[in-house]
């Protein structure tokens, strides 16, 4: 049997700037009729120009087809004219793309996108339906998807759905054409893990049902030991290694797929990494806080209600602690957060730092001293229009540090995350995404804090690289006996960086304990559930995973495929 | 959409109620007695000190804004002491030649920029965009009354394409009364002579007026486009196998017409400002001319009437912006509506 999709020793590279670099090097990679088959990689690893190139997006030029062939259901992409192409657009092969979010245009309703998929679809193929029963086809592919209330989503604006709607959405938008392949780039990934376990299962079973085959675009490697057959490991272009899911997961050949696997942190079985601390100071003590936000609306923009983002919370993280608090969005453990570094003043209840009150003391500069924070991504919390020493310098100035002493703190800074002294004069577009992290914790650690609050401080980091920013927070963490309260959504991170964890659900902390405490035993049905989302990386971790019951599911989680009232 | 109509509409009222305050105590700021202006050098202390009480000039300031705003809420804007006429009637004589000139200048200004803004876009890095680059310059550094000029010798005195001023050819008999728009009440007439002579005189003003503006939504148009064909969802409308063209024009301009639209209201202070000078140049009948020739002359009223009447037209066509962003963008609506 020929494949659906074969490429065939693909050389792909790029002209910028009088340049010439070569992004594809000799690719084989093939998906047969209703197999799903994985392309693993990092950032810049190469998958998305690989995409690109099945589907036709990719700009050319800069890019340039150099050598090899794509076919498609036996006929040659590469060769085929342009109008022939097209007509393969949405109809032989459709894509869903990573951000549920950007995915779709903001000012157009759902239903007119879904519409102009299915009108300029029927136009390509000579056929030809009414208005309203493009309607009905709309209705019934969200049907599929599990959205039932269709009608009210095709009048929707993309704004106006939660984040695991509109990935449902997207891959309605990508089914309405009938593909007979679906390429998915990170489906999932930037939604919570329960809505992405709902995503995974509900491609699982459409790839069944609808005859799909699937080609699955991640650096999730838990991901992909829930929804392929077949693995190909990209590393810098090249596809070093291949074989079915079992093969790679249980004996991975190549060094880089060993490192891949090696580096994601496991949630249970012998490679858990446990921080053990018992610490006997307190140093945060958090003491029934509650945050309400006020919503305001009519004519006169008055009060009409209030949220309360955190709701009776009370903590106490001891000196030296790594302090997890887990949660999904909407938890409140940013707001939290915010609470603790005094941005923002809570409703009700008292936070003390240090054995220090909050009032009076949050603002000023020696609570600056005490209290740091290192945020989610460095893209943006670094200023990129300042050289990297110009950016360590800020804080040394507001704290009363002369020039010559400047310039020296700014050196022991880089030493201490592990930086060159001549990045000190570079822009941050000139650094990976790890070294800006550290650039970022350089930051946060110029004034010499007792505390770090790291909110997500790896999510937007591959996975080689967190191993590595993890292992300097533990450094620096032994070195300064600091103390850290870690944000994050990523439990199986957690799990070997924290000591204690508490896990957050809609305000409330419904559990709180030593690490490996919650999630052996994890108490609370949430943490059950939250727990038993994740993807794994090996069967023996799956089989000590809790297991959790469709309704005991339902008690703690709502689904995402109600309308959340608007 | 009707709520956030009504809030607009009501802020508007704000503005502009703040506005005819602080005209008046500019006016009452500015020093020269108007009353000693409109007599003349030979009126006697007499004549003047009458005058001034007729005036109400000898009223204390509350009683003197509060007469000023009770009248203008009449629509009365006083006499003018240049034509001895209420101001309000010459504003309302010259005002329909600026509205139709001003108008015309900005259908010019997105019926020319917006679709080469697209364009450059499109051919980005391309000698195309380059010679657009070099257009929407020359557009914004020449001054619109040097332009005016050039346009008039050129095109108007040596190649003779277009009249040289006026609104209308003085053979033309006829008269705006339904509108005061020459293009549109010749259409209603059905004289289709009349509307191709006014559009023939509208034309080299307009391109004088709108040349700057054309320049600037120009660049900012292109810009958006390229910031939104970075984004993921024209990325998956082509992957879907939405042709190109449906993807530039509705999925792509649709978003990024927000910042050239803004532009585009905020120009208008400027086109106003810029249409005393042209209108000067072209012997337009419009608020403009009228609006010169009174503040030389320290006709107060008469500046009132025409600082105000450029105010409304300003907080207006920003409304009108307003609105038209809310139906491009549900985004804009639903936040403001919500008033979040």
């Amino acid at each position: 049997m020929n494949p659906l999709l074969d490429i065939r020793d693909l050389c792909i590279g790029f002209d910028a700037y009088g340049q010439h670099r070569r992004v594809l090097h000799n690719v084989d990679l093939h998906v047969n009729e209703g197999e799903r088959v994985s392309l693993i990689g990092q950032s810049g690893s190469g998958k998305t120009v690989t995409m690109r190139t099945i589907i036709g997006t990719l700009p050319m030029p800069p890019g340039k087809v150099e050598q090899g062939s794509i076919y498609y259901n036996g006929q040659s992409l590469l060769d085929l004219n342009k109008q022939d192409r097209n007509r393969l657009k949405g109809i032989g092969i459709s894509i869903v793309l990573q951000d549920p979010m950007l995915s779709f245009n903001p000012v157009l309703t759902i239903g007119r996108q879904m519409d102009d998929v299915i009108r300029y679809g029927d136009l390509r193929l000579r056929n030809s339906r009414s208005r309203a029963d493009r309607r009905t086809h709309m209705i019934e592919t969200l049907n599929k998807v599990q959205l039932r209330d269709g009608g009210r989503v095709l009048d929707s604006y993309p704004m106006m759905l939660s984040g695991g709607m509109r990935q449902r959405v997207l891959i309605g938008m990508a089914l309405l054409n009938k593909p007979r392949l679906l390429i998915a780039d990170e489906p999932g990934t930037a939604l919570d893990v329960t809505t992405q376990d709902e995503i995974l299962a509900l491609l699982n079973r459409l790839v069944v049902e609808e005859g799909l085959s699937l080609l699955l675009i991640t650096h999730n490697l838990g991901v992909v030991r829930e929804m392929a057959d077949r693995v190909y490991v990209m590393e810098r272009g090249h596809i070093v290694e291949t074989g079915t899911r079992d093969e790679i997961f249980d004996a991975p050949q190549h060094a880089y797929t060993r490192e891949l696997m090696a580096a994601v942190p496991p949630l249970y079985g012998d490679g858990v990494k446990t921080t053990e601390h018992e610490g006997t100071q307190p140093i945060v003590d958090v003491a029934s806080v509650s945050k309400d936000f006020e919503t305001r609306s009519g004519w006169l923009n008055r009060v009409t209600g209030s949220f309360r983002a955190v709701n009776d919370v009370s903590l106490t993280v001891q000196q030296g602690d790594i302090f997890g608090i887990a949660g999904e969005s909407g938890s409140g453990k940013t707001t939290l957060a915010k609470i603790i570094m005094g941005l923002t003043a809570p409703t009700k209840g008292a936070v003390q730092i240090d054995g220090r009150s909050l009032d009076g003391f949050a603002g000023t500069q020696e609570f600056r001293k005490l209290i740091q924070i290192v945020y989610q991504n460095p893209g943006s919390s670094l200023n990129p229009r300042r050289t990297v020493g110009d950016q360590l310098a800020v804080p040394l100035k507001f704290t009363g540090f002369d020039k010559p002493s400047i310039n020296r703190r700014i050196s022991e800074l880089l030493d201490l995350v592990e930086l060159p002294q001549n990045y000190s004069a570079m822009y941050p577009h000139e650094l990976s995404g790890g070294q800006k992290q550290r650039v970022a914790i350089a930051r946060a650690l110029s004034v010499n804090p007792k505390i770090l609050v790291l909110d997500e401080p790896t999510s937007a980091l591959d996975v080689l690289v967190q191993s590595t920013v993890i292992d300097l927070l533990h450094d620096l963490r032994r070195e300064f006996d600091l103390t850290y309260i870690f944000i994050s959504h990523d439990l199986s991170l957690m799990r070997n960086f924290c000591n204690r964890v508490a896990v957050m659900l809609r305000g409330e902390v419904v559990e709180t304990g030593p690490v490996a405490e919650i999630f052996d035993t994890p108490g609370h049905p949430y943490t059950r559930a939250l727990l038993s989302a994740i993807p794994v990386i090996s069967p023996e971790e799956d089989a000590l995973k809790p297991i959790v019951s469709k309704e005991e599911r339902a008690a703690v989680l709502a689904t995402s495929t109600e309308l959340e009232d608007t | 959409m009707f709520a956030y109509l009504f809030r607009r509409t009501f802020t508007l009222l704000f503005v502009l109620l703040g506005l005819a305050v602080l005209i008046f105590v500019i006016a009452r700021i500015v020093p020269g007695d108007p009353a000693r202006i409109a007599l003349g050098p030979l009126a006697t202390a007499e004549q003047v000190s009458q005058l001034q009480e007729e005036m109400g000039l000898n009223d204390p300031y509350p009683v003197q804004l509060w007469t000023y705003l009770s009248g203008l809420v009449q629509g009365d804007l006083g006499k003018s002491l240049l034509t001895s006429r209420p101001v309000m009637d010459d504003i309302m004589g010259a005002l329909p030649a600026t509205f139709e000139l001003v108008l015309f200048t900005v259908v010019l200004q997105v019926l020319i920029s917006i679709p080469l803004g697209v364009i450059a876009a499109i051919y980005r890095n391309t000698w195309i965009d380059s010679v657009l680059r070099v257009i929407s310059l020359l557009g914004v550094v020449t001054p619109g009354f040097v332009l005016a000029i050039i346009l008039q010798l050129i095109a108007a005195h040596y190649l003779g394409f277009f009249p040289v001023t006026g609104r209308l050819d003085p053979g033309i008999g006829f008269s705006a009364d339904v509108t005061g728009l020459l293009t549109i009440d010749g259409l209603i007439a059905g004289r289709f002579d009349v509307v191709v002579d006014a559009l023939r005189h509208l034309f080299l003003p307009a391109i004088a007026l709108a040349a700057a503006g054309i320049g600037q939504v120009m660049r900012i148009t292109r810009t958006a486009m390229i910031e939104v064909a970075s984004r993921d969802f024209v990325e998956a409308s082509r992957a879907y196998g939405i042709p190109e063209r449906v993807v530039t024009f509705r999925y792509m301009l649709r978003v990024a017409s927000v910042a050239p639209l803004t532009i585009l209201g905020l120009e208008f202070a400027s086109l106003i400002g810029n249409a005393f000078i042209v209108e000067f140049v072209f012997s337009w009948p419009g608020i403009a001319s009228y609006g010169v020739r009174t503040i030389l002359q320290k006709d107060l009223n008469a500046v009132i009437g025409v600082v105000l009447v450029s105010g409304v037209f300003f907080v207006v066509a920003n409304l009108t912006i307003d609105l038209l962003l809310g139906i491009l963008d549900p985004r804009h609506r639903i936040r403001a509506g919500r008033g979040a």
